[in-house]
């Protein structure tokens, strides 16, 4: 872009790509690198320590495992109502597409409240479910459906227009030709709309392994049984144990970065597949 | 009720009655159509008049509210499109993009669980065909849109589907790419002998692949039939100026030929209707090839028939062919073109050729002589309207009627307006000439005397137009005696060429005799319906009733405001009798009145 002279709306490649680094080091890398800082000051056995803390692996268990079975769950029924709003025109389907934001907007913990009243043992649901001897609050059940509901937005807003993309004809061709609805439908529209599925799950998980506010309430924070990472954070920060905050902290941006890097990485080659020659 | 049609096995595609409605509207309306094995049929339309969604019925994409589909003998009006074994070829092309092109030929193939060697062998064979060996591994997204196109076609043929459709495949390339594919396609499908569909909106393209044409306005299969055929001898003005330029003039028939404003036309050029329901001296639409008309310096340097004095209007050049465009010189009022000017001069498209325009070259103002030789004339029973009231506000309200304004513009003609303040009420004591086209008055009390006074000077159609007017949905057609079957079936046929209405005909029999005239009233509608559909290309639906007719009418009139009644009768008493209540209850429907005296019964029945 740079040597080819061309007219660009926002002037000036070197201006443009400084504020970019300035902004991205002032906000995101210098805090991270001080956090990094923070737990070095650990000696490596002691780092060791703080990781192996069977409370902590318990922890690191329980987010990423809650988070990724919210995100898969979220991809399931994420896609149904992206689909029914792409595909349907029922009387009010303006305002459920409105709806689907709402976590976005919400303080995470009022969700978490409004979760907690409608799950407790003599909430709303919480009775009938426990009456089927199923327990939410205060379990990993419950965490699971605070992050399905913080992530599914995520996943609706990336698959939709996507799927809004998909033309007709294809699922037409495709049925002239012979195909069945379970072919048409894995064939041809998953195939089309995967990368964008794939955008929404990497969106809704990593929100999921963040996510604190909504959690806490629901979870109870039994520690060893319902305690997530983030929360065992703020309990070290509580206890002025700076450092070994510092180092959970960069354990979960490790592995976090891990993740997404490599869902990242996955898309661009479903990408390069799909649409390759077209620039 | 029994179909005649379904005896017939060697067509490939065999429509009956096909009907599709969008919110109440037919997009597809009563189309029947018979396509032969082996044939390239094209259908060819504006946008929105109903090919493309009729193209989809018949591949089962969308569902049909009315009529039966037949593929090769088999009934799949029910069927889905994946077992109706269709081959479809879409605009837009609609290849799987995350697919090979190899994978996307084989789709077909591989859905049916055909083992891998033979997917091969048949994918080889395919892309031979269109010319795209070795593309095997490409995605759809490294090829131009020509080549994508032609990946299409050969997944649309790889399983070997029993007929072809093709919605506007060439829709989205240019000129020249276009004309490669044109021929490709029509190489394919000699060679494979596929009974074919193609929808297109280019007449050039349906002239330059087409076995017959069929031509679609507003939902309705107007005429079908070869293209040189269709071309010099159109049934239908929208045929006429929809394949290619033509030139539209009103005309009188008489006995002797056909006249041209004064100047007398013999028509011994082309073969004259010779029907004795055309002999009677009655306004026509003559239609005018650009190129059929030849331009001279004098009438006498003319060798071909006289019509009048020109002036060149402007003269534009296009590469083969020079067009120009002539005015016309004499103001015949019986000359009214339907493309003229304020002073009712008719203005002519001409071609000429290149040979022809160096034996006589033309300047812009220049006074011509103007021949024709060869003039065709519509056997559309509707040639222009004439508005009739008793003042002239009343006339010009009158004109501005929604239904009549849109009538005259898609038949492209034009109102006349006649201010008659004796109009009903003095009985006209000298014989004059009698009027042209289609008389119309407003509906009202005064609507039956009007009609008879219009009746006497010998007006053979009167349109009697409701105040409030609702968009029609729905033609009733009904006859009084077999006399006027006839001309009644031709006026309607030429009515719901331009409105976009489903067309009913009501034989209504007398009560008393419900049982034993039940095979002989069945037996009318099958006749009305066949020759409807052979003599003037209608397609309607037949209801049969019994009781009596003014009643019967009238409840089916007031069941809707959007309907419309065509009424043959064939007795001056009659219009007063028995109809006057009928013309004056149901004010709310538009009723077009078909007259004809009991004089031509005779001739009319032995066509």
């Amino acid at each position: 872009m740079a040597e080819s002279r061309q007219h660009t709306v926002l002037p000036g490649f070197g201006l443009t790509v400084g504020y970019t680094t300035f902004f991205l080091s002032a906000i995101v890398l210098i805090p991270l690198a001080a956090m990094v800082l923070k737990a070095s000051s650990l000696s490596f056995s002691q780092f060791i320590a703080v990781l192996l803390d069977p409370r902590v692996i318990a922890s690191y268990k329980l987010t990423f495992g809650t988070s990724l079975l919210a995100a898969l769950i979220n991809v399931v029924f994420g896609f149904l109502i992206a689909w029914s709003l792409v595909r349907y025109d029922f009387p009010g389907r303006k305002v459920l597409d409105a709806l689907i934001d709402m976590p976005f907007a919400l303080p995470t913990a009022v969700s978490g409240i409004a979760l907690t009243a409608v799950f407790a043992q003599d909430g709303w649901l919480g009775q009938q479910l426990a009456r089927m001897g199923i327990q939410v609050v205060y379990t990993w059940l419950g965490i699971t459906i605070a992050l399905t509901l913080i992530g599914m937005p995520f996943v609706v807003r990336s698959v939709q227009p996507a799927l809004a993309e998909v033309q007709r004809d294809l699922e037409d061709a495709a049925e002239t030709l012979g195909a069945n609805r379970f072919t048409v439908f894995w064939r041809i529209i998953f195939p089309t709309v995967l990368p964008a599925l794939l955008t929404g799950f990497t969106m809704a998980f990593a929100r999921g392994i963040g996510e604190y506010g909504s959690v806490i309430f629901i979870a109870g924070n039994l520690p060893m049984k319902t305690e997530i990472t983030p929360l065992l954070i703020v309990i070290k920060l509580e206890q002025y144990d700076y450092v070994g905050a510092a180092a959970l902290g960069c354990i979960m941006l490790g592995m976090s970065f891990v993740m997404l890097l490599s869902i990242n990485l996955l898309q661009a080659w479903g990408r390069r597949r799909l649409f390759v020659g077209k620039r | 009720m029994p179909d005649p049609l379904s005896v017939l096995t060697s067509m490939s595609i065999t429509l009956d009655q096909i009907t599709k409605r969008y919110q109440n509207t037919p997009v597809v309306n009563d189309v029947s159509l018979e396509v032969g094995d082996g044939e390239f049929f094209v259908l060819l339309g504006a946008s929105g008049s109903g090919k493309s969604t009729l193209l989809r019925a018949i591949a089962g994409l969308t569902g049909v509210d009315h009529g039966r589909i037949s593929l090769h003998g088999r009934d799949v009006t029910q069927v889905s499109p994946r077992k109706r074994e269709v081959g479809f070829v879409f605009q837009n092309y609609a290849l799987f993009k995350h697919m090979s092109v190899a994978d996307n030929i084989e789709f077909a193939l591989r859905v049916r669980g055909v083992k891998s060697a033979e997917r091969r062998a048949r994918r080889q064979e395919l892309l031979k065909l269109v010319a795209l060996e070795g593309m095997d591994d490409r995605l759809p997204t490294q090829l131009s849109g020509g080549q994508q196109q032609r990946v299409a076609v050969a997944r649309a043929l790889a399983h070997k589907p029993q007929v072809l459709l093709m919605d506007e495949p060439f829709g989205a390339l240019d000129a020249k790419i276009r004309e490669e594919l044109r021929r490709t396609i029509r190489e394919v499908q000699r060679e494979l002998k596929i009974s074919t569909i193609l929808v297109t909106h280019d007449q050039e393209e349906a002239f330059a692949l087409a076995d017959r044409i069929g031509v679609m306005n507003l939902g309705r299969l107007l005429e079908v039939g070869r293209p040189e055929e269709l071309y010099a001898r159109p049934a239908t003005r929208f045929v006429a100026t929809f394949l290619g330029a033509a030139n539209l003039l009103l005309a009188r028939q008489t006995a002797q030929g056909i006249r041209v404003g004064a100047t007398p036309v013999t028509t011994s050029l082309d073969k004259l209707d010779q029907r004795a329901e055309l002999r009677r001296e009655h306004e026509v639409v003559a239609m005018l090839r650009p190129e059929e008309i030849a331009l001279a310096e004098h009438r006498d340097s003319l060798n071909s028939i006289y019509l009048g004095a020109g002036k060149v209007e402007t003269i534009g050049f296009t590469g083969a062919f020079e067009r120009l465009r002539v005015r016309m010189l004499e103001a015949d009022k019986a000359t009214l073109s339907a493309d003229a000017d304020e002073d009712n001069l008719a203005i002519l498209d001409v071609t000429r050729t290149q040979h022809e325009q160096r034996l006589l070259p033309l300047t812009v103002g220049q006074s011509v002589a103007v021949g024709v030789r060869r003039i065709h004339v519509l056997p559309t029973p509707l040639s222009s309207y004439s508005v009739y009231a008793t003042t002239a506000v009343a006339v010009e309200t009158l004109k501005q009627h929604p239904l009549l304004v849109d009538l005259a513009t898609r038949m492209k003609t034009r109102i006349i307006t006649h201010v008659e303040p004796h109009l009903g009420q003095v009985v006209p004591t000298k014989s004059q000439a009698p009027l042209a086209g289609v008389a119309v008055i407003a509906a009202g009390s005064n609507a039956v005397t009007q009609l008879e006074w219009l009746l006497q000077r010998g007006t053979c159609e009167v349109l009697i137009l409701p105040e409030q007017y609702v968009p029609i949905t729905r033609v009733l057609i009904h006859w009084t005696g077999e006399e006027v079957r006839r001309a009644t079936l031709s006026v309607a046929a030429s009515v719901l060429r331009h409105v976009p209405a489903e067309a009913t005909y009501l034989n209504i029999l007398p009560e008393t005799e419900s049982e034993a005239s039940k095979p002989a009233g069945m037996r009318e509608l099958l006749d009305a319906r066949s020759e409807a559909q052979a003599v003037h290309g209608l397609e309607m639906r037949t209801e049969l009733h019994y009781g009596d007719t003014v009643p019967l009418l009238q409840r089916e009139l007031s069941q809707q405001n959007s309907h419309m009644l065509i009424l043959g009768v064939i007795d001056h008493a009659d219009v007063k009798q028995r109809f006057d209540a009928l013309l004056q209850q149901s004010a709310n429907c538009p009723v077009l009145l078909v007259f004809r005296a009991d004089d031509s019964s005779s001739v009319g029945k032995r066509v």
